[in-house]
């Protein structure tokens, strides 16, 4: 397990530079569809209830300081820095680091892989990059709208508890949320959608013998993609919390 | 006899020299020698687990041999770098098992596909190539359909097709006439022969229906349990008394179970 795990992270960097050589950008809108489009509702809903959660959760420890409004702080800043991106990428790695590994792990099956290596295509070309192009682009506008869906859901808890109004809640957000903050943000995403495309693409490429291979490389690219999520977000926020960066003003 | 032998290896375009491969403990190839020679059309032949498959992996460089070596056109396919081994793939075309068509693109698309990424040709150019192709196989109406909305035997043809596309001096079929029923099958048959007296390709085909075998067979080898044990005209071959041919052209099975079990029980009643 964990030198299968290993040979999996040491294959990320070789295949990086691989991205939207040829003509395939048809199989890109697909896979924007696919990877992004599709994604949406869930990873908005998520955002939503976290959002709410993280409102709720807080605000009963700074109502007794007599600092309920820093709930806003909290929401905008937790969800620009981390949740916004986590949440995506943890909706995103279920959707479609399963459907990648299954449908590469099919063609590997029904020989497409082997017959693309016959015709002296790059299967790892032909099947990843269209895919890594897409995620590229989807990831972070995902990130940025189940972000906004956060931080609307802290605004409707303030509205029920503390009547306060949209308006003065976004300037509010506006002043916490920096734009390091932001740029950050998109940085994670875009780490994000590499981890998840590139797990379920080797995943799938790896599967031996029958269908029921592809059942198993399903289950681990889920498994390897999420926990690979977790942790690339724990050093990104290390070094983001090193660097000094995080403090708030 | 010694020079019209070396005459021989010299025609041939793919040369297997003691190919032996093993998974784990199991010897699924053992020191397989077999040419086909240009211009033929060589028919492999074996029972499920002979070692077909595997063999073809080998002859496409998609699998390296624990021993021995592969030459095609001249080239060692065993241990030549990759961009040669590029060389010599674009010369073969393989029709895969299962038939290995990209279901997101179209059959004009697939046949389309090798043509469109290693070749620099225009693009009028490329769908006049297409229709030919397509033509050729039977499937000129069926170019803009999807691969999941195509029978078995049209799947197939359009396998041969895009094997065609580029042209080959090789074409290699993966028991092309598996799951398909006898009209279609002796269609494809027939197209293969077609191939073969229009364009003069060198084909290998892997199969274990004898009677598409002997319709299409210039010469046909016989793998069993990974050892060659024949390779003859295919008249000579239909002669052959080798207790091991004989079951697979008799369609007997290989152990007769049941009359083993009757003898047993007998055995046991006689105390």
């Amino acid at each position: 397990m964990t030198i299968q795990f290993w040979s999996v992270l040491g294959k990320l960097p070789r295949m990086l530079p691989i991205v939207g050589t040829g003509r395939r950008w048809r199989s890109v809108v697909q896979q924007m569809f696919a990877i992004g489009a599709s994604a949406l509702p869930m990873s908005g809903a998520m955002a939503l209830c976290t959002g709410f959660i993280l409102a709720l959760q807080s605000a009963a420890e700074l109502r007794r300081f007599g600092a309920l409004e820093m709930v806003v702080d909290l929401v905008a800043i937790g969800f620009t820095r981390e949740l916004g991106p986590l949440i995506t990428a943890l909706s995103v790695s279920g959707r479609s680091a399963s459907a990648i590994s299954a449908e590469i792990g099919t063609m590997v099956v029904t020989e497409e892989i082997d017959a693309l290596r016959v015709m002296g295509l790059d299967p790892v070309e032909f099947t990843l990059a269209p895919k890594y192009l897409a995620a590229l682009i989807t990831l972070p506008c995902l990130t940025v709208l189940s972000t906004f869906c956060g931080i609307f859901a802290g605004y409707l808890f303030l509205a029920f508890s503390m009547d306060i109004s949209l308006r003065i809640y976004l300037q509010a957000v506006a002043e916490a949320v920096l734009l390091r903050d932001v740029a950050f943000m998109l940085v994670k995403s875009l780490v994000f959608a590499t981890i998840i495309v590139h797990v379920g693409c080797l995943e799938g490429l790896r599967v031996r013998g029958g269908p029921e291979a592809v059942g198993h490389s399903t289950t681990a690219a889920v498994v390897k993609s999420t926990f690979l999520v977790i942790f690339a977000d724990l050093l990104a926020t290390a070094i983001f919390y090193l660097m000094g960066w995080s403090s708030v003003r | 006899m010694i020079n019209s032998d070396i005459a021989k290896t010299d025609d041939a375009v793919i040369s297997i020299r003691g190919v032996s491969m093993s998974y784990g403990a199991r010897r699924v190839l053992d020191r397989v020698d077999l040419n086909v020679h240009r211009g033929e059309i060589l028919v492999l032949l074996g029972g499920s687990g002979s070692g077909k498959s595997t063999l073809l992996k080998h002859v496409l460089g998609l699998v390296r041999p624990e021993t021995g070596s592969i030459t095609v056109n001249g080239v060692d396919i065993t241990c030549c770098s990759p961009s040669e081994l590029g060389a010599v793939r674009r010369r073969i075309g393989v029709a895969f098992q299962a038939a290995a068509l990209f279901n997101s693109l179209s059959v004009e698309e697939n046949v389309a596909l090798p043509l469109r990424e290693l070749t620099r040709l225009a693009d009028s150019t490329i769908k006049l190539m297409v229709w030919m192709k397509l033509t050729a196989v039977g499937l000129a109406d069926a170019g803009s359909l999807y691969p999941p909305e195509l029978s078995g035997g049209m799947r197939k043809r359009a396998a041969v097709a895009r094997a065609m596309a580029l042209d080959p001096e090789i074409l290699i079929l993966d028991e092309p006439s598996a799951g398909l029923d006898p009209i279609v099958s002796a269609g494809l048959d027939e197209l293969i022969l077609f191939l073969k007296r229009s364009l003069g390709v060198t084909i290998l085909v892997v199969t274990h229906e004898l009677e598409s075998a002997f319709r299409i067979a210039d010469r046909i080898a016989m793998l069993y349990r990974g050892r060659l044990i024949a390779v003859d005209t295919k008249e000579q071959f239909a002669g052959n008394p080798n207790p091991r041919i004989r079951p697979f052209l008799d369609r007997q099975p290989d152990a007769a179970p049941g009359v083993a079990a009757e003898e047993f029980i007998a055995s046991y009643l006689r105390g």
